[in-house]
């Protein structure tokens, strides 16, 4: 593994505060209702999320983030912080990312110093632009000369891998089915890589009824340990 | 591409605290019908009709309305959106709105109902100014083929964008491919067949709207599944997920009854059509 490789790895850990371990992105509305209550419920719920809402957003943001981030095209980033806020209808869900996305960048700025983060940070402060996770991510691995698929490949790996921890401790399953869950779901996040290459920018934001109606119902769970 | 199936563009302007249009024109497959006033408001309601009776393959529609500053429109359609099988092109509308301040536009079709290896492509555009109020709903029933199947249809995908004072606003986008997807399964259907969708803008929204919708929602004691959430702007969405068309329309009735009540004033006419 080279170098930068393992300082993008460090920016996936689940353990890195984001703020990310505070949201269930509407799995706490299914755990409630016991429909996702094992390993197997679980693992079903993650491969939905990620291949029929997550590659739309998020994953096709990381492509498309990329590219404009090697035309040196910032207005079209800009875009795309606006899309991913516009589209995101469940108000928590919306608002957890947002402020994901503003830690992440702090993180970010901390530890590198590449121009974009200054300018996305910027146009955060003048209220132009939300702050999203996805963004700053592509930013980081671009900055860290991390090859496209890559870049996209860690990211769902990120956002995955912290609703694993959010899962083994709402659900709550033991510590080896998460290890498990994570295994088993590697090639899901390769084949979710492939399919995001081959998109395009009409299949942006679409959404599954199911899991985005759970994520607004979230707002009106009674007993809930998650904000989103 | 530049031939239209069927072309309809309504200009409406305030005249005295009665909506009229400026100009009506519509050519092909897509009618409108004599405005009707409903009541005393000078609001005016304009039923949509395909004469063809349903879209076909290749067909591509397209809808412009325009509420000048301060006019009052409800838009809605004679029946259902039929679309049939298009086994070479899909059928495709796109409806541009625009809303000047100081108007309110509504646009309640009816439900869509796609046939066995239908495909469907719709985009809704909304361009308002702050202070105008918008109201959209819609309806997607689970299509029908002649064996009763459900969801035969190949590909039914909406689009709804809304730009407010000349920023994206809204985004949403539903792609629904019973084909590739475990269409009844977790995260999709869920078990149900129909899925209703409102999204209101208007400024006076506030939480306590909110919670009164949850409640009458809730108060219809349906078997059904929904969300309600507040949008980026003064705004919100619903979503329903239920077995029929009338649980939902009687939920979007509710609520729209609520709405107007609370920012009108007055209780909504039914827009019976049968």
């Amino acid at each position: 593994m080279n170098k930068n490789l393992l300082s993008l790895f460090q920016i996936c850990d689940s353990g890195l505060p984001t703020g990310a371990f505070s949201h269930s992105f509407g799995l706490e509305s299914y755990i409630q209702v016991d429909i996702v209550k094992d390993q197997k419920t679980f693992f079903e719920w993650l491969r939905v999320y990620v291949h029929d809402q997550l590659i739309y957003t998020d994953g096709l943001v990381c492509r498309l983030v990329y590219e404009a981030l090697e035309q040196q095209n910032f207005q079209e980033i800009w875009e795309w912080d606006r899309m991913l806020m516009v589209q995101n209808l469940p108000r928590e869900t919306r608002e957890g990312t947002q402020m994901i996305g503003d830690r992440l960048l702090k993180i970010a700025q901390s530890l590198y110093d590449f121009p974009v983060l200054a300018l996305y940070r910027d146009r955060i402060d003048k209220k132009k632009a939300f702050a999203h996770p996805s963004i700053v991510f592509t930013m980081i691995a671009y900055g860290l000369q991390v090859s496209k698929e890559d870049a996209i490949l860690y990211y769902l790996y990120s956002a995955s891998s912290s609703l694993v921890q959010n899962a083994v401790r709402a659900i709550p399953l033991g510590q080896t089915a998460g290890i498990m869950i994570t295994h088993k779901f590697h090639p899901e996040l390769q084949l979710a890589m492939k399919k995001i290459m081959q998109l395009t920018e009409n299949d942006f934001g679409i959404v599954s009824p199911g899991l985005e109606l759970s994520q607004m119902h979230h707002e009106r769970v009674n007993i809930r340990i998650f904000m989103s | 591409m530049t031939s239209w199936t069927g072309e309809l563009s309504l200009d409406l302007e305030d005249r005295k605290g009665k909506t009229v249009a400026r100009n009506v024109f519509f050519q092909g497959a897509f009618k409108v019908m004599r405005p009707i006033y409903h009541d005393d408001t000078g609001k005016v309601c304009y039923y949509l009709l395909n004469p063809g009776g349903g879209y076909l393959d290749g067909d591509r529609y397209r809808m412009k309305v325009t509420a000048n500053k301060g006019a009052k429109v409800t838009l809605t359609t004679q029946s259902a959106t039929k679309v049939y099988k298009t086994p070479k092109g899909y059928a495709y509308q796109e409806t541009d709105i625009v809303l000047e301040k100081g108007s309110y536009l509504e646009f309640l079709p009816d439900p869509l109902i796609a046939y066995e290896n239908a495909r469907y492509l719709q985009k809704n555009t909304i361009r308002m100014e702050s202070g105008a109020i918008f109201l959209y709903t819609d309806i997607l029933t689970p299509g029908w083929s002649p064996s009763g199947k459900k969801f035969s249809y190949h590909t039914v995908q909406l689009v709804n964008k809304i730009y407010f004072d000349g920023k994206l606003a809204v985004f949403d986008h539903i792609k629904l491919s019973p084909g590739k997807q475990d269409i009844s399964g977790l995260g999709f259907m869920e078990g149900y067949s129909h899925i209703g969708s409102m999204i209101v803008i208007g400024e006076q929204t506030n939480a306590e709207l909110l919670d009164e919708l949850y409640e009458i929602i809730l108060s219809q004691g349906a078997d059904m599944k929904y969300g309600l959430s507040e949008l980026v702007i003064s705004g919100l969405s619903i979503r329903i997920l239920a077995n029929s068309t009338q649980v939902i329309e009687r939920i979007i009735f509710e609520c729209r009854r609520l709405i107007h009540e609370k920012w009108f004033g007055m209780t909504p006419n039914s827009l019976r059509k049968y």
